[in-house]
């Protein structure tokens, strides 16, 4: 049947009207709070609204009204189901120190998808390697830059300070902004790579340890393991598991993209794949604070013992921050007898 | 998922959201461009801010302006990630140029954007801009049925035009209640009498479907609809045929049929 409007606008314009200034109320409040008075009146005009809409898309050939109704129903519900962040949520500052806690925490609940970054990595290193010992024509493809085919006069260069473009701690710290930028960049590539399904990220891996691996056995070979050692795992002990945890994230997302729609918690997921990429751009700041500061210095200035030393304590303490920080709380709540829903 | 068990749909250009109470209602996609001109826009303003804050680091760090170069670069790096994430999760969806160019990032669902899914969405960018000049995300973007960038398929969300919520004017209401039809009552009962309850049916439902239509199948049928009612149902005057397009012809017959009946006193 075809609706009398100009009957229709006198018996429900009021009410539109009226759920127009709620809404305009509620959307210029800070937090959109409602209490509940507002949400009865909310819930009571969005529904007569959308009983309005049904009676015009079926009963009456007026697309000015339609669009109207269909952009007054859509706001009022919006405003209906959506659930604010509370506002003390958000500008409490202990609860984003929580991002201390719920990185490593976020990191074991994860650790298959990082095993499985580990394992990539690992096969990309024996690769590298296994090319760089029985091949050493392939170091002039695995390892393209100059500096990285030629142990002995690197060496010699960076033990003389020849080498050396950190002459000053301004440069040093010039020099780390960038180191932090470019890694934090690869990084987030590789977390990002999901949305291929993981092949992005795989791919991504598996080329850094064939870099990696060309790299330790080419020196290894020619008796520079030590050198090596003390040259990168002062900020590789930060750099490397920092790039595995993005490919852990990567793995995470695209185990997460397979999922059914209507399987995925996407609020939870999302959170838990920032809580990793934001836990690595940490570890990555430190990570080019040490290259730039601490690893381009080499024997006589400090010696690699100390070096390889730090680089251990560095590891130590990240093995411990990762494995256990967060355990006795997660333990607590395991025990409490609150319902999970109630919590 | 949203917390609301909605579903959805898209035709082009507009995606259709079901809600949990059965209603539906259709919200307009951005289109490519205009979702460009706001990306161009914004990034004018980050490049500004940068700058402008560069100028004011190398002020401050006059002294050693290797702490400056640092503090720059970082700078640099956080905002332009943290300039789409903060103003889109914290100001309705909206940056700078989104809000000028009357667009909104919103959940698929239809409802505001959550924080997290504004910063999803901002950090998958180092993805969508590859390999140069954001390729990787104008594919995805013309591949999509409701055009997502991929930052917006993995965060759940959808950029939507903003159009202001105006009331028809009173112009709209004079003319659905006006029918120049029943100026012509011997003419409208003849109409009433030889359509048949089908061919009433199908007026209708083009009608109806208006929006579903594209416009060249819209006025191809609306055309070959008003032409046959004119010709073997009912000849209104030609005089009054000719100022009304093939859309309010049938509008017209429609209200003959269906709406209000009652004759005034006029011609024919």
């Amino acid at each position: 049947m075809i609706l009398d409007l100009e009957r229709f606008r006198v018996q429900a314009g009021p009410r539109w009207r009226d759920l127009e200034s709620l809404l305009a109320v509620l959307e210029s409040r800070p937090g959109r709070r409602v209490n509940p008075p507002e949400a009865e009146q909310l819930q009571e005009l969005y529904a007569q609204a959308a009983a309005d809409l049904n009676r015009v898309t079926h009963g009456a050939l007026a697309p000015e009204l339609r669009q109207y109704l269909e952009r007054l129903v859509a706001r009022a519900y919006a405003e209906l189901y959506y659930a604010p962040p509370m506002r003390s949520e958000v500008w409490q500052p202990r609860r984003w120190l929580r991002i201390f806690t719920a990185f490593p925490e976020t990191f074991r609940r994860n650790a298959r998808y990082f095993a499985l970054a580990v394992l990539i990595t690992l096969l990309g290193c024996a690769f590298g390697g296994l090319a760089v010992r029985y091949d050493p024509a392939s170091v002039d493809v695995l390892l393209p830059a100059d500096y990285l085919r030629n142990p002995g006069q690197r060496v010699h260069e960076e033990e003389q300070g020849q080498g050396r473009h950190l002459d000053s701690a301004q440069t040093e710290a010039a020099f780390s902004a960038q180191l932090i930028r470019h890694n934090i960049q690869v990084a987030l590539l590789a977390a990002a790579l999901g949305v291929t399904f993981g092949i992005g990220t795989a791919l991504l891996l598996f080329e850094n340890g064939v870099l990696l691996g060309a790299v330790a056995v080419h020196y290894t070979h020619q008796g520079f393991g030590l050198f090596l050692t003390a040259w990168l795992l002062p900020h590789g002990a930060f750099e490397i598991p920092s790039i595995l945890i993005a490919g852990q994230a990567g793995f995470y997302l695209a185990r997460l993209l397979l999922r059914r729609q209507e399987d995925r918690n996407s609020r939870q997921s999302m959170r838990e794949w920032l809580v990793l990429v934001a836990g690595l751009a940490m570890m990555l700041v430190w990570a080019g604070l040490m290259e730039a500061f601490f690893s381009q210095h080499h024997a006589p200035v400090l010696p690699y013992g100390f070096k390889v030393a730090v680089a251990a304590a560095e590891l130590v303490l990240l093995m411990i921050y990762l494995l256990m920080t967060g355990r006795r709380e997660i333990g607590r709540e395991s025990h409490s007898f609150v319902p999970a829903e109630n919590r | 998922m949203s917390d609301a068990e909605s579903s959805r749909a898209s035709t082009a250009g507009e995606l259709t959201i079901a809600t949990p109470e059965g209603v539906l209602f259709r919200l307009p996609l951005a289109g490519p461009a205009s979702r460009l001109y706001a990306m161009l826009l914004d990034i004018v303003i980050v490049l500004g801010a940068v700058n402008g804050i560069g100028l004011l680091v190398y002020w401050i760090f006059a002294k050693a302006p290797g702490f400056g170069v640092m503090a720059t670069t970082l700078a640099e790096f956080a905002i332009g990630f943290a300039y789409g994430a903060l103003l889109e999760g914290f100001w309705n969806g909206q940056t700078i140029g989104k809000r000028l160019f009357h667009l909104r990032v919103i959940d698929q669902a239809g409802l505001p954007l959550r924080i997290e899914q504004a910063w999803v969405r901002n950090l998958m960018r180092v993805f969508d801009a590859l390999p140069f000049a954001y390729l990787v995300a104008g594919i995805s973007v013309l591949s999509s049925p409701v055009t997502q960038r991929f930052g917006d398929r993995v965060a759940g969300t959808l950029v939507v035009r903003q159009t202001p919520l105006v009331l028809p004017r009173e112009e709209f209401w004079t003319r659905q209640k006006y029918n120049s039809f029943m100026e012509y009552p011997t003419i409208a009962m003849r109409l009433r009498r030889a359509a048949t309850p089908e061919l009433a049916g199908l007026i209708q439902d083009a009608l109806r479907r208006r929006n579903e239509l594209a416009p060249y199948a819209r006025r191809e049928i609306y055309r070959e609809l008003a032409k046959y009612l004119q010709s073997e149902i009912s000849p209104f005057p030609d005089e009054l045929v000719e100022r009304l397009s093939d859309e309010q012809y049938l509008i017209n017959a429609s209200g003959i049929l269906f709406g209000d009946q009652r004759p005034s006193r006029g011609k024919g």
